[in-house]
């Protein structure tokens, strides 16, 4: 054969004459991108993505069909290269529509694959399923139960009737999981002789483990408590998350080969500077744990306790005392906890005293109504200015009542006095779950936010220490919920791995395209209603601290999981288009404007087409046409407005299609779909 | 007396064909009537011209078929017959000024008559060719010639007949791109409508060289009578002889047939046209293998342009020197150019090259339209680009037009006064271009799209801080990525208005203004009080009942309800009204 | 043109073109030349009748029915309005005449007045530049025209058909 010499971005290459450009490159590990090469076919032309630089030709050249020459000089990643290909790509992508992730899943702080695990459960591939949403949270049982699912918030199914009961669904798949006998078990890297150190065994510091376990590091968890789970185990209480399901889960982090180490406390038990040298890396995830004060009159008196401390006093199964009469003061989902952790501890009058209204309460719509159910008061348009004592013990407190105003730069109405008009309950307690704060103690050296929080890079989470990173209602804005800081942990531990790999890359949020959908877009959808969850009695429930879920049949539970929309798009994590728009850090909103508008349409009968996610690659009419030799489909129209359609007089020769189905494969998007 | 009506499709637009039958209904046997092609002078049509033999005597211009009794009276004996339609001097000038090579012999000859055509030097170059040349000699007398491709992109036509020449094949196909597409332009036709012998005796000769035995000319569905007059003139060449098997009793054979084209600018692109002479989807291959190596049916093909053709049979009849003679250091000959627009005169001319933009202009062209000012001309359509005033003394030439953004192209060469939007013109070519694009590459497909987007929201008065930094970036990525020509050049109307007319972009973006007041969306009509005399006229023609007012008092519009239609500012006797 | 009421064409008016070159390469748009010239546009059985004499594949033939702008899927009116579109035609007004024309007759590019007797088309160049603005009603030509002209042409055509 005759033997040609090139030189790619100055690498000598020797190769069989009469190749092309993008021949010789593949056949030497050097990418160059195509959405509309395969090898199947003649080459095309037309995405312009696999243009480059030959040394003495003023245009840039097609890789796919610029045939290579002796002594050529070649490059394929010059600026004016990149420049050419990002600008077809952000061409591409403003005519682009359509979903590449559910926005269940781009709303979910961690990224869960919600719409991925959730067919698997449908399907009845729990393992499965469990398996995909480790991917992210290594504790779905725990954060299934707890989560206020941000998911299910964004679920469009809510625009048919209601939205899939996405978190349940995965505290049942893990449920099942762990009670196979055969769980699931991720596999461990090598490992890397590398150790990090992690502080706060809460969900943050637990998820860090776990990944970096998986990644091969030899990974010590420290923490102030007792027990391994931070606020899972502190905060939440058990009738809505038994200690045994975490304790399970736990185990299993434990499993991996993560050591954990308890009853230790920074600053007291042992320096943070001893544990930052004692390991490669270190993390902080120390969350927040000091409650917030209201800063009125009367905090100090006896009886009136922080909301996290008193549900920590619960957990450690040594709570305080009450009276008969209970005041929370709050309306998040620290305030629903603390009083109905009142009603179970035999208080007879518990209040929940809010400044706004129940529309505007943070707290879980499902979790105010249980509340309610369970006897709790609500004084809305509230505000607490005085807590009134005698002896030095909780009397009274006095409310000025609000009425709402304006709304906020949030577009929550704020709430104003009304002027003169106060209103007083009699009380013998009163909590305050009004926020939280950093413990800073120990962890000294550390920059902080003007918040007082922990200074963390958003994309790298480094602090101000070199090899110390932090992540959780520690850092930054403060305390949030779980899954968020399961998020930031997941993705530090990628950053801890490069870092530790001696090259530190940090998180950058990938670009993804979205598309809207209204209501009438789903107009045609049958209406099937969100699977209710089994609960106790609230007569029988407040009278102990067992979960009051009973958790979803199989039977419902894989019936739920098929009420989804399935939006994001199937081919998401084989699609050309997307994997390349991120290479080249698209911006294709700068190019906004008309769309080619075709809807989904499924004549070939075994394929489904969507165009509005087609490239005009032309890969489907091409390899049906050289390749299969049938030619059923073909370019109809010219210019912007070139669709595909497929065109036959008789259908049944759509039987063909059910075995072939070399379009779909050859597809590079998601436009193609075997049905 | 032979009294020839000028019959090309302009003239008979203008009524040409009215006027034949006007004379041929009060003909009798006074004198002979016949026809003959576009003379190019289409500011004066319909032309009749009254010939003694070979003499012509009288040139008749805007010619109506009243006129025809005057005509018959003319060739009858009385002189003055025809004097008020007569020809003035200034604008016999208009073809006086010209040198002519391709057109030759348009508005000369019949050309549905090969005896004509053979009677003024027809197919002697061919004869010359077959009988004493070799296909060497001929590529060599065309390389000394200098000519260029005249279809726009002006390469050296002796080296791509040269590559079809020596590129391996079996059969080789010669094909005519007459799929003149730039909407501006029409020389093509014009010598295919005049002159099919000269283009067919061209073809020949360039068949001879490369070793063609088929060649085709596609030819532009929207030119009828293009394809009729050359059906004939095939007809008539294979009835004497000149086309078919063993040509003037050579061993050299040649067919030829027409290919009508279906409408898409894009088969203006050599690869687009092949597959459209497949009877594919004009989408233009890959280059290479440029079709000198695999075109036509994946065989040797060689194209050029109609004008390209129409200069053979002089360069083999006179040589190549004397063509080289006329012109500049690196473009020879002559070039014909359509002038329309804001012109006076406007038609056909074919200059050397090296004259300037004003002598095509104000010198041939007699100037602007009611002498206003000129503001730039658009030369080479869609690809090419909008040249200043400042720029009239360029001189014409591949490189120098080049210079300045735009292209010699296919010689369109559109005249814009100050009441023009250079935006909107801008905006007018992409939005062709758009339109025109076959859809295959991604940056011509959707960056023309965006382009175009971007100009109509300019337009609108909704441009944004930033639009002409982004409408550069996509010019200048859509020239580098796209795949073929009609992509790589679409850019460039859009960047010669920039480099040029940077001001009326801004004006429209930042002052929400149309400097040339041309864009409704930025005007706003106005009464000036102390000019209306309350005449009631536009508030009566007012479409939308805009204006009010009472009689002999001054009108007002109400801009809410205006339409911008302009009616009141047309129908105003007392310039009353202003446009903002 | 239906062969009976059941919106069928009749697929015989087209055999003898298709007998000529349906097995000649590349003649397909000469065919559908010849077919859009007999049926006044290209029904889609007829398009689907030239697939199969020829051997294309329904979608090439579909592709190049609709690739080229000379072709029409939909029957047009008695007048085909073509309004030129050429550079010269724009520098000259031709927009105005576009308004004129839909003023009149309430039709767009692409579009049939209800009665079925006009059709807008907007095309490219007609070549007639010194005569711009320019339209192009059936095979007569009008030029020079302002949009009262080409109100006053087209009322005079719907006067005839009264």
């Amino acid at each position: 054969m005759d033997m040609i010499n090139v030189k790619i971005n100055g690498k000598e290459i020797t190769a069989p004459k009469g190749q092309t450009i993008l021949q010789i490159a593949e056949a030497n590990g050097i990418e160059i991108p195509t959405l509309c090469y395969i090898a199947e076919v003649k080459a095309y032309g037309a995405c312009g993505l696999c243009t480059i630089e030959v040394e003495g030709i003023p245009k840039l050249l097609r890789a796919c069909s610029a045939v290579a020459s002796d002594g050529m000089v070649i490059s394929t990643d010059t600026p004016r290269v990149r420049q050419s290909r990002k600008i077809a790509l952000e061409l591409l992508m403003s005519d682009h529509t359509g979903d590449c992730k559910g926005p269940c899943s781009l709303n979910c702080p961690a990224g869960t694959d919600c719409q991925g695990y959730v067919k698997l459960i449908a399907q009845g591939k729990f393992k499965e399923a469990v398996e995909l949403v480790k991917d992210k949270v290594p504790l779905p049982a725990s954060i299934g139960r707890v989560c206020p699912h941000p998911c299910e918030t964004a679920c469009r199914r809510k625009m048919v009737e209601e939205p899939i009961s996405i978190a349940f669904l995965k505290s049942f798949a893990a449920d099942e999981d762990l009670k196979s006998g055969d769980k699931f078990m991720p596999e461990i890297a090598e490992s890397t002789g590398k150790s990090v150190g992690i502080i706060g065994g809460g969900p943050a510091g637990l998820t860090a483990a776990y990944f970096l376990a998986v990644k091969g590091h030899k990974v010590t968890v420290y923490d102030a408590m007792p027990e391994m789970g931070g606020m899972l185990r502190y905060g939440i209480p058990q009738y809505r998350l038994p200690k045994e399901v975490l304790d399970m889960e736990i185990a299993s982090i434990a499993e991996l080969g993560v050591e954990m180490k308890n009853n230790v406390r920074i600053g007291a038990d042992v320096t943070f500077d001893e544990i930052k040298n004692a390991h490669d890396a270190t993390l902080v995830a120390i969350g927040a744990w000091k409650s917030s004060s209201m800063r009125i009159p009367g905090e100090d008196l006896e009886g009136v306790y922080g909301g996290i401390d008193f549900l920590r006093s619960v957990a450690l199964k040594n709570p305080v005392k009450l009276g008969k009469k209970v005041a929370v003061i709050g309306g998040g989902n620290t305030a629903m906890d603390a009083c109905r952790s009142a009603v179970r501890l035999g208080a007879e009058e518990v209040y929940v005293i809010y400044r706004r209204t129940r529309a505007e309460m943070p707290a879980e719509k499902v979790e105010i109504d249980e509340a309610e159910e369970e006897g709790v008061i609500y004084k809305f348009l509230n505000n607490p200015v005085e807590i009134i004592g005698e002896d030095g013990k909780v009397k009274a407190v006095k409310l000025q009542v609000m009425e709402l105003g304006e709304p906020d730069a949030g577009g929550r109405r704020s709430p104003v006095p009304v002027e003169g008009k106060f209103e007083t309950i009699e009380l013998d307690n009163v909590i305050m779950a009004i926020g939280q704060k950093i413990n800073i103690n120990g962890f000294e050296t550390l920059e902080l936010t003007d918040r007082g929080n922990i200074s963390a890079d958003t994309e790298t989470f480094r602090t101000s220490l070199d090899g110390v990173f932090a992540v959780g209602d520690a850092t930054n804005r403060g305390a949030s919920i779980a899954i968020e800081a399961i998020g930031e942990a997941q993705k530090a531990s990628e950053v801890i791995d490069s870092y530790l790999n001696g090259k530190m890359i940090g998180y950058k949020k990938p670009y993804v395209s979205e598309k809207i959908v209204t209501a009438a877009d789903l107009a045609d959808r049958e209406k099937i209603s969100r699977a209710k969850m089994p609960q106790r009695s609230p007569e029988e429930r407040i009278h102990d601290f067992n979960e009051i879920n009973l958790g979803f049949s199989v039977e419902t539970a894989m019936n739920e999981a098929k009420r989804c929309l399935e939006c994001g798009c199937h081919d998401y994590h084989d699609c050309k288009l997307i994997r390349y728009a991120n290479q080249y850090d698209v911006k294709p909103e700068r190019f906004a404007g008309d769309k080619h508008d075709c809807p989904k349409e499924n004549e070939l009968v075994y394929i489904e087409r969507d165009q509005n996610k087609c490239v005009l690659c032309n890969l489907c009419v091409r390899v049906c046409d050289e390749d299969v030799g049938k030619g059923l489909i073909g370019l109809v129209g010219r210019g912007f407005t070139t669709v595909i359609k497929p065109e036959f007089a008789d259908r049944s020769v759509t039987e063909f299609c059910k075995t072939c189905q070399k379009c779909v494969n050859a597809c590079p998007t998601g436009a193609l779909k075997t049905l | 007396m032979r009294i020839v009506v000028g019959q090309g499709s302009c003239g008979i637009a203008a009524g040409a064909a009215k006027v034949y039958s006007a004379i041929e209904a009060v003909i009798g046997s006074s004198a002979e009537l016949t026809i003959t092609g576009c003379i190019g002078m289409c500011f004066l049509e319909p032309v009749v011209d009254i010939y003694d033999g070979e003499t012509l005597v009288k040139r008749l211009v805007k010619v109506q078929p009243s006129d025809a009794a005057k005509i018959i009276d003319f060739v009858n004996g009385n002189a003055d017959a025809v004097n008020d339609i007569e020809i003035t001097d200034d604008d016999k000038d208009f073809l006086l000024k010209q040198t002519r090579i391709a057109l030759r012999h348009c508005g000369v000859i019949n050309p549905e008559k090969i005896e004509e055509y053979i009677a003024d030097d027809g197919y002697k170059a061919l004869e010359k060719v077959l009988t004493t040349m070799s296909a060497e000699e001929v590529i060599e007398e065309i390389k000394v010639s200098g000519l260029a491709g005249r279809g726009g992109a002006g390469f050296p036509t002796w080296f791509k007949w040269n590559a079809a020449r020596q590129s391996q094949g079996d059969y080789k196909y010669l094909i005519c791109n007459a799929d003149e597409g730039d909407p501006g332009a029409f020389m093509d036709r014009a010598v295919i409508e005049s002159d099919p012998h000269n283009l067919i005796e061209g073809m020949l000769i360039a068949a001879y060289a490369i070793g063609a035995k088929e060649a085709v000319v596609y030819v532009r569905a929207e030119y009828p009578l293009a394809i009729e007059r050359l059906t004939n003139a095939i007809r008539e060449a294979e009835e004497k002889g000149y086309l078919g098997d063993n040509i003037l009793g050579t061993s050299f054979s040649c067919k030829m047939r027409i290919k009508a084209g279906a409408g898409a600018f894009v088969c203006g692109e050599e690869t687009a046209l092949i597959e459209s002479l497949q009877g594919e989807r004009g989408m233009p291959r890959l280059k290479p293998p440029f079709p000198a190596q695999s075109g036509y049916w994946y065989k040797p093909s060689n194209i050029n342009n109609v004008e390209t053709f129409a200069n053979v049979s002089w360069i083999i009849l006179n040589g190549g020197e004397a063509f080289a003679s006329m012109g500049t250091e690196n473009s020879k000959g002559t070039k014909v150019f359509a002038l329309t627009g804001k012109i006076k005169k406007g038609g056909l001319v074919e200059i050397p090259m090296g004259k300037t933009l004003r002598d095509v202009i104000f010198d041939i062209g007699g100037g602007i339209k009611n002498d206003a000012q000129f503001k730039a001309v658009q030369m080479g359509g869609p690809s090419g680009g909008c040249i200043p005033a400042e720029l009239l003394d360029t001189v014409i030439d591949y490189k120098a037009l080049g210079a300045t953004g735009a292209i010699m192209g296919s010689g369109g060469m559109v005249v814009m006064d100050e009441s023009t939007c250079m935006v909107g013109m801008a905006q007018f070519f992409l939005d062709f271009t758009a339109k025109e694009s076959c859809g295959k590459c991604v940056h011509c497909r959707i960056g023309t799209k965006r382009m175009l987007e971007i100009l109509n929201r300019i337009v609108k008065g909704e441009g944004k801080e930033g639009d002409i930094e982004l409408l550069e970036e996509l010019c200048y990525s859509i020239k580098d990525g796209a795949l073929c020509g009609l992509g790589q050049t679409a850019p460039n109307p859009v960047l010669t208005t920039i480099r040029y007319f940077r001001n009326e972009y801004e004006a429209h973006i930042n002052d929400k203004k149309c400097p040339a007041k041309s864009c409704s969306d930025l005007l706003s009509y106005a009464v000036v009080a102390d000019k209306c005399r309350g005449c009631t006229l536009c508030a009566r023609k007012c479409p939308v009942d805009a204006i009010s007012g009472s009689p002999k008092n001054a009108h007002v519009i109400d801009k809410e309800k205006c339409i911008k239609c302009g009616a009141c500012y047309n129908l105003c006797k007392y310039s009353a009204i202003v446009m903002e | 043109m239906s062969c009976c009421n059941c919106n069928k064409s009749d697929l015989s008016l087209i055999n003898d073109v298709l007998d000529k070159y349906a097995c000649v390469d590349g003649s397909l748009i000469t065919i559908l030349q010849h077919a859009q010239d007999i049926y006044g546009y290209l029904p889609v059985d007829v398009l689907y009748h030239i697939a199969d004499r020829t051997g294309s594949t329904p979608a090439k033939v579909m592709g190049v029915a609709t690739f080229y702008s000379q072709f029409r899927l939909q029957p047009v009116g008695k007048y085909l309005i073509m309004l030129c579109q050429g550079t010269a035609c724009h520098v000259n007004g031709s927009e105005k005449i576009e308004k004129a024309i839909k003023d009149e007759l309430g039709i767009s590019d692409g579009e049939t007045t209800e009665d079925g007797l006009f059709t807008l088309k907007n095309v490219a160049c007609l070549g007639c530049c010194s005569l711009s603005p320019v339209m192009m009603i059936n095979d007569e030509t009008y030029g020079s025209l302002t949009p009262e002209k080409t109100k006053e042409i087209l009322r005079n055509l719907k006067a005839k058909e009264d």
